[in-house]
């Protein structure tokens, strides 16, 4: 009861005193809404980033172990990995046969070709050389027609099964099934139109924007026999669980079929969603800490402008501390009285900021990425502009609270 | 509180002060306040403190209000020894058993007059229910029920110290401590409000006067002069010129 009276009486001074002085209120409160939309946009833009990254990589599958030349995220010596030994499809049907029943092995080759369907081209499509194994390796399934199968990869035939975008840029409105077109100098059938898979992540593979074609064809058409062209095998775990046991496993098995002795080096290596993901999560790690640093500074010299106010405001009210010590006010009823304010203060500057950012998130959300303004980041938010006030209101508020009445009351 | 006819002597002693020293420390030079002033008041007494600019009366006055400490000597009031307590401990004592009343009213210019009178109540922690009981009866000992509502910029001199008489007597305080209480006010007006301290003191209440006016002493039934931080005279009124006092 009495806690809540003071409390209560606390943020009523604290509204009063807000009022009495908008201007003044507006202004120091506009350094806060600064510092508040700049950090919650932070946030909002991180978690944006991260959603678009999960989104575009949804379709690589995170049971999925992909064998290739180099790594996908290079942190050595790129000479290393440059004098490897080509992956040659060979390598890819070997492993295949090794791990029969236990994974499903899929390989894969890709190049750049322009693609052409009557007047229609778009220049240096990605071109897919896969086999009918593409669609239980990955998420992404056909929209409409089908997937190739099995003896189109066998009899090595000229057909494609093409992304949404190729459909939207090539046919427009029109159906694709069975129409011929070009990639490159050769013709394919277009037998399916894959679902659509969302936009690319920063300049990252579009997966929207390829073609998927079985693999023998590929290697007629564009060459890359004989281990020219890196081949990519993905190996796709029964469960996600047994991830782990699956790698020891390709691991063995590949050195077997690249004949390595014991004391050399892979000439390969293993690649997974988590290798990415944790790259990008380190990247993101450093983007939100210099971000957060950033804006911290921001909110750090609202919180000087509150904290100036306050001292503004303490020493005006020297009378009125006066007066409610001699009526029986206690220190901590005064500290409390100021910290209100200051808080209070803050949370409308985090409020309003809160508002601003919500619009900014929705405009980001509309033009560059999936942000979104989540619970937990309004939360934070609200927290950190009640701390903001709380901190740069009490130095001018004990500075009250220990007034000496008989000073404060002679106050003029 | 029981009735005590002025005349007999004192029942129980609101306040008692003993050898009450305060000095100031202003760098090199000390400043004596208070020389060793010793004061008995009793309960229901009307007493009047007196003397010029200098002599002390306002230290004096910041004593008994427990606004201060002396620096030796000893306070009690109704029992309490004041002069050895804590900070805190002085703001409750201020709180539940001081009423002030000050020259310059000293009310909250943004809170309307209800909140102004309620304010002690809510620093002593009482309940909603019962603070809007209590200040309401002490605005309608006042007079100024129909004001509840108006901010004190809205209302007259006198009207804004009938507020902080009420804001005094709230918590039923051992004594009400009056400081200059009509130096802003008309003759009139000044005459209004002593009338009301003298109905309070009718009614039971102890009350300690700080003036320097005459006439405004001549309400009380003792007067204490200060001078040079000491006390110079302590008079007592007769029963006669009481009787004349509370006839006018």
């Amino acid at each position: 009861m009495r806690l809540a009276a003071d409390l209560g009486e606390s943020l009523l001074i604290a509204m009063q005193a807000i009022r009495a002085n908008k201007a003044r209120g507006a202004l120091t409160t506009l350094g806060i809404i600064i510092g508040i939309v700049a950090v919650v946009v932070t946030m909002t833009a991180a978690n944006g980033l991260q959603n678009q990254f999960r989104q575009s990589f949804a379709a690589v599958g995170a049971d999925v172990i992909y064998v290739s030349r180099t790594p996908w995220v290079m942190m050595d010596d790129f000479f290393v990995f440059r004098n490897r030994p080509h992956l040659q499809l060979r390598d890819a049907w070997a492993l295949e046969d090794k791990l029969r029943g236990k994974a499903v092995v899929n390989p894969t080759m890709d190049t750049r070709r322009d693609v052409k369907y009557r007047s229609e081209t778009i220049e240096r499509m990605r071109i897919v050389g896969t086999t009918e194994k593409q669609t239980l390796v990955s998420t992404a399934q056909p929209e409409i027609g089908r997937f190739m199968s099995a003896s189109d990869v066998t009899y090595k035939k000229k057909v494609c099964v093409i992304g949404s975008g190729v459909r939207d840029g090539l046919f427009g409105a029109e159906s694709p099934i069975n129409k011929e077109m070009k990639i490159g100098r050769t013709t394919f059938r277009v037998i399916g139109v894959m679902e659509e898979q969302g936009q690319g992540f920063m300049g990252g593979p579009d997966f929207d924007r390829q073609v998927f074609i079985p693999i023998g064809a590929y290697v007629k058409a564009f060459g890359g026999h004989r281990g020219r062209q890196d081949v990519s095998i993905a190996v796709k775990a029964p469960t996600k669980e047994a991830m782990e046991e699956l790698e020891f496993e390709v691991t063995g098995q590949m050195r077997k079929i690249r004949k390595l002795r014991p004391a050399e080096p892979d000439n390969f290596s293993l690649n997974k969603l988590d290798t990415l993901v944790g790259a990008f999560n380190n990247i993101m790690g450093v983007v939100l800490l210099v971000g957060l640093l950033v804006t911290g500074i921001s909110l750090f010299v609202g919180g000087v402008g509150v904290m100036n106010i306050m001292f503004v405001s303490v020493t005006e009210r020297t009378r009125e501390i006066g007066i409610r010590k001699a009526i029986g006010a206690k220190r901590h009823n005064i500290l409390t009285q100021f910290l209100f304010e200051s808080a209070a203060i803050c949370l409308l500057g985090g409020v309003i900021g809160i508002a601003i950012a919500a619009i900014i998130t929705a405009v980001l959300n509309a033009v560059l990425m999936p942000a979104s303004l989540s619970i937990p980041i309004l939360i934070v938010a609200v927290m950190v502009s009640i701390v903001t006030g709380v901190l740069a209101g009490f130095v001018p508020a004990y500075r009250g609270a220990k007034l000496d009445p008989v000073e404060a009351l002679r106050y003029e | 509180m029981e009735r005590n006819p002025a005349s007999a002597a004192p029942v129980r002693a609101a306040l008692s002060l003993r050898d009450v020293v305060k000095t100031y420390d202003m760098g090199a030079d000390k400043v004596h306040a208070l020389r060793g002033v010793s004061l008995d008041v009793a309960r229901n007494e009307y007493i009047a403190i007196m003397g010029p600019s200098g002599s002390g009366k306002s230290t004096l006055m910041n004593v008994i209000g427990c606004l201060d400490v002396p620096t030796t000597g000893s306070y009690t009031l109704e029992g309490r020894a004041v002069a050895e307590m804590s900070e805190n401990q002085l703001a409750e004592i201020r709180n539940r058993m001081i009423g002030f009343v000050f020259q310059t009213f000293n009310l909250l210019p943004r809170s309307d007059i209800f909140h102004n009178v309620e304010l002690p109540l809510i620093y002593g922690g009482v309940g909603r229910v019962e603070r809007r009981e209590r200040a309401e009866q002490a605005i309608a000992r006042v007079g100024l029920s129909d004001r509840m509502k108006h901010k004190p910029t809205e209302l007259s001199g006198g009207q804004r110290q009938r507020v902080a008489i009420a804001r005094a007597l709230v918590f039923n305080p051992a004594i009400i401590l009056a400081d200059e209480p009509t130096g802003n006010l008309d003759s009139k007006t000044g005459d209004e409000i002593m009338a009301v301290l003298d109905e309070l003191h009718e009614a039971g209440q102890t009350i300690i006067l700080v003036t320097h006016e005459d006439y405004i002493a001549e309400h009380a039934l003792r007067s204490v002069r200060l001078k040079d931080g000491a006390i110079e005279s302590d008079v007592r009124k007769g029963a006669r010129a009481q009787a004349r006092a509370r006839a006018s």
